[in-house]
């Protein structure tokens, strides 16, 4: 497939990003960042820079069932087991939040230009896009007070991460990057569960009232 | 005889093991399994160890798994850890059951875990390949999160959201900086599968992008150092090791901490290669030791619960060792040793905490006064290991301490000294007061003086005389295995 695929899924990935900032309803949140997972793996499953290898279609694989379709589904069923349905109050607001999303998209790209690390992916894009996810999946943490939000915050993340490593690191064994898949899957179960067990007993998933362990 | 088979097969032993608490019918059982099944683990680790002191590096599975000096030190460290925080869970889940706070379910689980996160441990210590030791890391966040809420409450639930939420979120900056170390790498070889073995990237680590490498340490270092607890990245761990059962607290800081600290050490030695530069890396922990140091004394001094006062005396001495391995030559050989002491003592002081605290029914400090009399055996060893902590001579924390100090006057890193004797001092003075307080205030009104077993009794004294042995004098093999993880740390001998 042509290069300019490849960027129109960047920039996918980037726009999804913004969605993520500027939205309230968590369960569009939740279907962003699936439409996010599932992006990811045509990506991988796309690029041709290098010949398409088991290794790699398998991976992508992976990605899109894991990302575009269990982690959603284990956070839709949090979700309706707490009968919360929207961000109230976060810590900054949604019109700042795209204004601070812009502020790293810009950031992102002097960066990614600047620091001078070589590509074995096809698209200059490919840096900026990563770091920029990063950034967003950082700011989603400490910027909402729903569990779900900053569940969702440590995927972007990690799909930064993710980006960077296919663009930089072509040759990960296969061994090592369906372990980290499959961390990321217990952990995304684990804080599922986890967010289930907080409702139970505190009957709300605001984090910011996690607060009587203190000192 | 080759021994290639061995390293996975301590992988792959305790988490075969981990399903089978489910077949038991009794809490009491199932625990003991936990001991048996780890005792087991224990001897084939030991039999690895043995193999790797006499015969130097081991390693399995084309080459995924490798044990040398500096991982054969460790795995002593941890199974020591294991085996006597498996031992006193029977003493104290026993002491649960009877107050109607544990069942067969939450013994299963707890079991279950042990063993799960003994086996991701193992992972990280033999794992030569850095992606999959990161594996591993991010593994034991995910099982050890679960045993925090063994007891389900408000609390534990808080506890362990921070922990899972921070430490994932740390880690995932780790995996950032290993994707890094990785990249530096593209240009020197393009095979894939050897190309994140650390073997490998020894051997070519003249080669590799020093600057792509100076980044991913840092990412490293903030990645694991949040798992390690230092500061300012510590702020999970009192959480988490106050509201956990205390034997739990006790693998947690006994060792726990130790592994993540171990990846950032196992990068030193790379980061030095690459760059040409053995200052670096060590300055970066020598800073990140002085600021947990003095972080963790100013809430020392401040602190009310026993079991987070514990907390921050890990934040301390990870720092310390940090700052012993940064200050490099005799401080790293010190800092190694300072390793096995201070899991040692933490151990024990969560094992008598954890046990107070179930006679007490607080862990408040104003509150449990008269320790001694009250509770002679796990009272001794409270305020013993407190005396240790805080470096009281002749304990063999004082000495590696004091070995730490003089490396570092004979490099002359005065500022760093001054920081690090005023961290201790104020270390010093906060919890002896506290100590003081616990042990010679008089107790509250109290009817039956607390029972204990032949095991509680071993339990406190053997870690107790060990810590005074190792205080006066260091056995041949110990001295020569630290030498040895010294040099893999990229000390010359």
């Amino acid at each position: 497939m042509t290069a300019d695929w490849i960027e129109v899924i960047l920039i996918f990935l980037i726009l999804t990003g913004f969605v993520l900032l500027g939205s309230s309803r968590l369960i569009s949140c939740i279907r962003m960042a699936a439409a996010q997972g599932v992006a990811l793996g045509v990506l991988v499953l796309t690029e041709d820079s290098i010949e398409p290898t088991l290794r790699l279609t398998l991976i992508g694989l992976a990605t899109i069932v894991l990302k575009g379709f269990v982690f959603p589904h284990l956070l839709i069923r949090a979700l309706r087991e707490s009968n919360t349905n929207k961000e109230v109050q976060p810590f900054v607001g949604y019109v700042s939040s795209l204004f601070i999303g812009i502020v790293m998209l810009g950031f992102s790209f002097w960066i990614g230009y600047r620091s001078g690390i070589s590509l074995a992916g096809s698209s200059l894009l490919f840096l900026p896009v990563a770091f920029f996810l990063f950034l967003t999946g950082l700011f989603l943490i400490v910027a909402r007070r729903t569990a779900i939000n900053q569940v969702l915050g440590y995927l972007i993340m990690e799909n930064g991460i993710y980006t960077f490593g296919f663009a930089t690191v072509k040759e990960m064994p296969a061994l090592v990057e369906l372990g980290v898949l499959l961390d990321v899957f217990v952990a995304v179960f684990v804080m599922g569960i986890a967010i289930y067990r907080i409702n139970q007993e505190f009957d709300h998933i605001d984090s910011d009232q996690l607060r009587t362990l203190k000192g | 005889m080759s021994l290639e088979w061995i390293l996975p097969a301590l992988v792959a032993l305790p988490a075969l093991l981990a399903p089978v608490s489910f077949a038991f019918g009794t809490a009491r059982a199932a625990l003991r399994f936990c001991v048996l099944g780890t005792i087991v683990v224990a001897c084939l680790a030991g039999l690895a160890i043995w193999n790797v002191s006499i015969h130097g590096k081991l390693s399995g599975a084309n080459d995924w798994f490798m044990m040398d000096a500096l991982s054969a030190y460790h795995l002593i460290v941890m199974m020591l850890v294991f085996v006597f925080s498996s031992l006193y869970s029977t003493s104290y889940f026993a002491r649960e059951e009877q107050a109607g706070n544990f069942d067969i379910t939450s013994a299963r689980r707890y079991v279950a875990l042990f063993l799960g996160s003994l086996a991701a441990m193992l992972l990280v210590l033999v794992s030569n390949n850095l992606g999959i030791m990161w594996v591993g890391i991010e593994a034991t966040t995910l099982l050890t999160a679960f045993l925090i809420i063994i007891h389900v409450t408000p609390a534990s639930l808080e506890a362990m959201w921070k922990y899972l939420l921070i430490c994932s979120v740390g880690v995932a900056f780790a995996f950032a900086g290993t994707l890094l170390v990785a990249a530096s790498a593209t240009s020197v070889h393009t095979v894939g599968v050897g190309g994140l073995h650390w073997t490998k990237l020894m051997e070519s680590a003249q080669k590799l992008d020093g600057k792509l490498v100076k980044i991913g340490f840092i990412f490293l270092v903030v990645g694991f150092g949040t798992k390690a607890g230092l500061a300012p990245m510590h702020s999970w761990l009192p959480d988490a090791h106050s509201q956990a059962p205390a034997p739990v607290s006790a693998i947690f800081s006994g060792f726990l901490l130790n592994t993540a600290l171990y990846c950032i050490l196992r990068y030193v030695p790379l980061v030095d290669a690459s760059t040409r530069d053995s200052e670096w890396a060590r300055g970066i922990l020598v800073a990140f030791g002085v600021l947990s140091i003095l972080i963790a004394a100013a809430f020392i001094v401040a602190q009310h619960d026993v079991k987070r006062l514990l907390a921050y005396h890990s934040v301390e001495h990870l720092g310390i060792i940090a700052f012993g391995a940064g200050i490099g030559g005799l401080g790293a050989f010190a800092a190694l040793f300072h390793i096995l002491n201070h899991s040692l003592c933490k151990m024990l002081s969560f094992f008598c905490a954890g046990s107070l605290g179930q006679t007490y029914g607080t862990h408040d400090m104003r509150k449990m006064t008269g320790i001694m009399k009250r509770s002679p055996v796990w009272g001794t060893g409270l305020f013993g290991s407190l005396l240790a902590l805080i470096g009281l001579a002749p304990f063999a924390l004082f000495l590696s301490e004091f070995l730490i100090l003089k490396s570092a006057w004979d490099k002359g890193a005065l500022w760093a000294m001054v920081f690090f004797i005023t961290g201790l001092a104020v270390v010093f003075v906060g919890a002896l007061r506290h100590a003081i307080t616990m042990a010679w205030e008089p107790a509250a009104e109290f009817h039956v003086k607390d029972q204990f077993s032949l095991l509680d009794a071993f339990l406190v004294f053997v870690p107790l005389v060990g810590l005074l042995t190792l205080g006066v004098w260091m056995p041949q093999p110990l001295k020569d295995i630290l030498i040895q993880a010294s040099i893999v740390f990229g000390e010359k001998a």
